[in-house]
């Protein structure tokens, strides 16, 4: 069942459309990928979703609920994590999560064990009653994740949480939107870094120039998409004898990458005729399948350009 | 609203500015000002003569001044008359009092005039006034004298002579305010007034940060109402105003001691002027641009406020087009509340007009303020 449902969802800035025609759901459960490069229109589709901003024209339903006429619903089922670290740095973390932790109406004893909980998620227990400003980016980033979950949102909407952060932090967000998965948390993440998705996320969609390009879960897009192939070096092959099940051949400075529609078949094939010729392969391996190739065949650009 | 309120309160008390902006300043210009007019009416006027005479009538004239309250002889021995004249001529001395040779044998031949000799720099006209005055005084008295010894020579009683000297025109100096006017009267409310509308630095900082920094985006997405988080951030500002005029007053209190007077009436009076400054402050943070922008129209507002509403002088010394201004700025009504009831005895049934006319100019900033506040979360999504 979809938690989130968007549908034809538009937005201009000034004389800049945003977001054109945006379509996409969100199964419970999952975690949802948003991936492309900046200013692709990501963060405005989770403004609209979390109702910090309203869309032009399209509907976006979180939970059922209509981002712009319920959005107060929403707002307490809902956890939103900006791309932007808003902390108050002079505050202790403790000060910021009480902060944060009232806005949601969690009070009281409820509102401490929570704090204790999220703390212990982030692993920043010990850190607690330290000033923020003392804090290197990536602990800045977690508690700033932890302010999102003291309320226990059924939805977590994270943009770009890993900005800039050191891989152990990089590592505590990971485990703990698995950990949030795990307990049934609907996450959508937005990123530039498709390792994050690839990583993390059950379902994505492609986003670029305000529209989106494709969506799916990761394996669909890469059978769908990506080229099974094969990268072999072998000095005395300046160029590729005919192997089996050969779609196309591409040269690379260090060898070349055979695309084809049977691995195991053009492989064999490869071994068999360097055998035969005495060739002295130096490098056989499977390529592994990127999402990265997979936005390039979509966009015709790198998402890193 | 309670956890917005907290949060500020701590910020601001965290913040090192807050405290210099509005407490150690304002306390700086207050010893300064104070310490630099305070002394002016309990310092000596020098007199600095030169007695050329050297008699018994002549050091009895000096001893007269020397009795005097307030006045104070100087005498440069090592200076001739010339040299000093000199000095008058320089612009380095003000006066001088010269007692010529043959003022005793002129005071007791009784038919010559006894002269003495003023001399003084043309630009210097305010400084000599008083010793011209307590000079007049002396001769008076010596004519008094004089007539006294000549009525009684001619066979008056002492009762005749006195009913005969006793002026025809008498004006008694009657004091209408129970506290007196010292310049602590004027310098630590006028300060007080002027650094209370400081605090829009503060708040004009505030907003902008939190517009800038993502923060107020985050809000939004909270169940936080957008009037709660004005109102919240507003009612934070005032007490951290209450706080500040609180140290000040009472600072100016046991320090300078400065009479309160109906301290009731001072407490609604401050209460007023912190929604006043800080209600134009919440206007001013919404409408501005930028911190920058804020500032200027804080600066300007302040110190234009403090020259024509009376904070810096004497209301009653300013010419009368600036008075007529400054009636319009909250600065003069708050320092004229203030000095109704510090000076004059004034209680809340005297000063209702300035509470009425603060808590306004609040309530205006307060209407401002709403009416720009939903364009100012709209624009602050980042």
């Amino acid at each position: 069942m979809s938690v989130i449902e968007v549908q034809g969802l538009t937005k201009t800035y000034a004389n800049k459309q945003a977001l054109q025609d945006v379509t996409f759901s969100v199964a419970g459960g999952t975690c949802f990928g948003l991936l492309g490069p900046n200013g692709a229109g990501k963060s405005t589709t989770m403004k609209i979703l979390t109702g910090i901003i309203d869309g032009d024209g399209g509907t976006a339903k979180v939970l059922g609920l209509d981002a712009k006429r319920e959005r107060g619903q929403i707002q307490r089922k809902v956890g939103y994590v900006p791309q932007e670290i808003t902390l108050y740095d002079k505050l202790s973390a403790y000060d910021n999560l009480l902060f944060f932790g009232e806005l949601y109406d969690v009070k009281g004893k409820e509102l401490k064990a929570r704090i204790a909980t999220v703390l212990e998620q982030v692993g920043l227990t010990d850190r607690a009653k330290d000033a923020v400003q003392t804090f290197s980016g990536g602990m800045k980033r977690r508690i700033n994740i932890a302010a999102a979950l003291l309320h226990q949102p059924q939805v977590l909407i994270l943009d770009e949480p890993t900005v800039g952060i050191d891989p152990q932090s990089r590592n505590h967000i990971f485990n703990m939107i698995r950990q949030l998965k795990e307990q049934g948390v609907t996450v959508i993440y937005s990123t530039h870094y498709m390792e994050e998705v690839e990583a993390l996320c059950d379902d994505l969609a492609i986003i670029d120039n305000g529209r989106v390009v494709v969506q799916g879960s990761l394996q669909e897009l890469l059978d769908k998409y990506v080229q099974q192939a094969i990268f072999v070096q072998a000095e005395e092959w300046a160029e590729l004898p005919a192997f089996t099940h050969v779609k196309a051949v591409h040269q690379e400075q260090r060898g070349h990458i055979v695309e084809t529609d049977n691995l195991l078949e053009t492989m064999q094939s490869i071994t068999q005729t360097a055998l035969q010729q005495g060739v002295n392969i130096r490098e056989l391996e499977i390529v592994r399948p990127s999402l990265e190739t997979v936005f390039l065949t979509l966009t015709g650009t790198s998402l890193r350009d | 609203m309670k956890t917005i309120i907290r949060k500020e309160v701590q910020l601001l008390l965290k913040e090192k500015g807050t405290f210099f902006w509005l407490f150690l300043l304002p306390i700086l210009f207050i010893v300064m000002f104070a310490s630099i007019f305070g002394n002016i009416g309990g310092k000596d006027i020098a007199i600095q003569y030169f007695d050329q005479d050297k008699t018994q009538a002549s050091e009895q004239f000096l001893n007269t001044i020397k009795s005097i309250k307030g006045f104070e002889l100087k005498a440069d021995a090592d200076l001739t008359l010339d040299e000093q004249l000199q000095k008058i001529k320089d612009g380095k001395q003000s006066s001088l009092l010269v007692i010529p040779k043959g003022f005793e044998d002129a005071l007791k031949s009784g038919s010559a005039k006894a002269d003495l000799d003023l001399y003084h720099d043309a630009t210097a006209d305010q400084e000599v006034a008083p010793i011209q005055a307590v000079l007049q005084n002396i001769a008076t008295n010596y004519r008094e004298g004089k007539l006294n010894s000549t009525l009684k020579a001619l066979g008056k009683t002492e009762a005749e002579v006195q009913q005969i000297l006793t002026p025809p025109v008498n004006i008694n100096d009657i004091k209408e305010n129970a506290s007196k006017l010292d310049m602590v009267s004027q310098v630590v409310p006028g300060y007080t007034v002027m650094f209370v509308f400081f605090i829009m630095i503060s708040m004009v900082r505030s907003f902008i940060k939190e517009k800038e920094s993502g923060m107020l985006a985050r809000l939004r997405c909270t169940p936080l109402k957008p009037l709660s988080y004005l109102i919240g951030e507003w009612i934070s500002f005032i007490l951290i105003a209450l706080i500040q005029c609180t140290v000040l007053l009472a600072f100016g209190h046991f320090v300078y001691d400065l009479h309160l007077g109906d301290v009731f009436a001072v407490a609604l009076i401050v209460l007023s002027l912190a929604i006043c400054g800080t209600g134009i402050g919440l206007a001013l943070s919404v409408w501005v641009q930028s911190e920058n922008q804020g500032i200027a129209f804080t600066q300007i507002f302040t110190m234009g406020g403090a020259i024509v509403g009376g904070l810096w002088f004497p209301f009653d010394l300013l010419p009368d087009a600036v008075q007529i201004v400054g009636r319009f700025t909250p600065q003069y009504w708050a320092q004229h509340g203030l000095q109704d009831v510090m000076i004059r005895n004034a209680h809340l049934a005297d000063v209702w007009p300035t509470l009425l006319i603060l808590l306004g100019f609040g309530a205006l900033g307060l209407a401002l303020a709403v009416t720009r506040f939903k364009k100012f979360m709209l624009t602050a999504h980042n």
